[in-house]
């Protein structure tokens, strides 16, 4: 009966982390080959390191517009005009989080899970650039870059 | 209610209760804006905004004038993200007036969240 119950156990576990899994390169292997930004534009990256709640994974919207979801272990990123961003992350609740972008800057938006009343609410968070970009090394890239 | 039945719904009250924080205080505000001035923060600083979370202002970080609001001079720094965090997070830029926090300008909302209590800064040239 126990080695049933570790058995389909461990299927369990193979199945979440396959579904976790991102096949893009690796942050630190594209540095050379991402284009920079346009010098008028700025850029914002999004990752999400937590492999907590995994099945959690909204869609992320930068001023109401759809830029990319919040895989596990993935980001992405886009260009975009000096001026203010609202990203909304959405569950069960509405997450908002708003900030400046300047030419010629970079932004890094950590999307965290925490716990909610029936499933995780994902939610974006400003992170000083040299504590993201120790982060966002390891994490895959998950989507194309869009300009407006 | 039994005992137990009260200690299940104590428990899903204060989960919900956790889960869900106050907003930030917003209040409407315009920004003249202003440069040439510009100071270091010594002594790193704890704001307390009133939503159960705290913002913290590094020791060591240079605060340049961006404008003023009717609270006091508003300062930008390049050298930490400050953030406030209530049910949702909002860049903030910090509010002087003669040498203390007063509080924070939101730049995307246009707006004043003051802290609890103001408090003097550390700061020199």
């Amino acid at each position: 009966m126990h080695i049933r119950a570790v058995a389909l156990a461990a299927v369990a576990a193979a199945l979440m982390l396959s579904a976790c899994a991102t096949s893009g390169l690796k942050f630190s292997e594209m540095g050379a080959t991402m284009a920079a930004a346009q010098p008028d534009m700025g850029r914002i990256y999004f990752y999400r390191t937590a492999l907590l709640g995994a099945a959690v994974q909204p869609e992320v919207r930068l001023n109401g517009e759809k830029v990319g979801k919040a895989v596990p272990n993935g980001f992405f990123y886009v260009d975009r005009p000096a001026g203010n961003y609202q990203v909304v992350t959405e569950t069960e609740v509405e997450k908002k989080l708003t900030f400046t972008l300047d030419a010629g800057h970079a932004r890094y938006v950590r999307l965290n899970i925490s716990m909610g009343f029936w499933v995780g609410r994902v939610y974006g968070e400003l992170i000083d650039e040299a504590e993201a970009k120790s982060e966002i090394a390891s994490t895959r890239y998950i989507g194309a870059a869009t300009t407006p | 209610m039994s005992k137990r039945s009260l200690r299940v719904v104590t428990a899903v009250i204060a989960l919900f209760m956790a889960a869900c924080a106050p907003p930030v205080t917003q209040l409407p505000t315009q920004l003249t804006p202003g440069t040439g001035k510009s100071f270091r923060l010594t002594r790193s600083a704890e704001a307390d905004i009133s939503t159960g979370h705290s913002t913290t202002l590094r020791a060591n970080t240079r605060w340049e004038l961006v404008g003023t609001v009717s609270m006091g001079e508003v300062y930008r720094t390049r050298d930490q993200v400050v953030t406030l965090r209530g049910d949702g997070i909002h860049e903030g830029y910090i509010v002087v007036r003669r040498g203390a926090l007063v509080g924070f300008y939101l730049p995307v909302e246009r707006a004043f969240c003051p802290v609890a209590q103001s408090q003097p800064l550390s700061i020199e040239p």
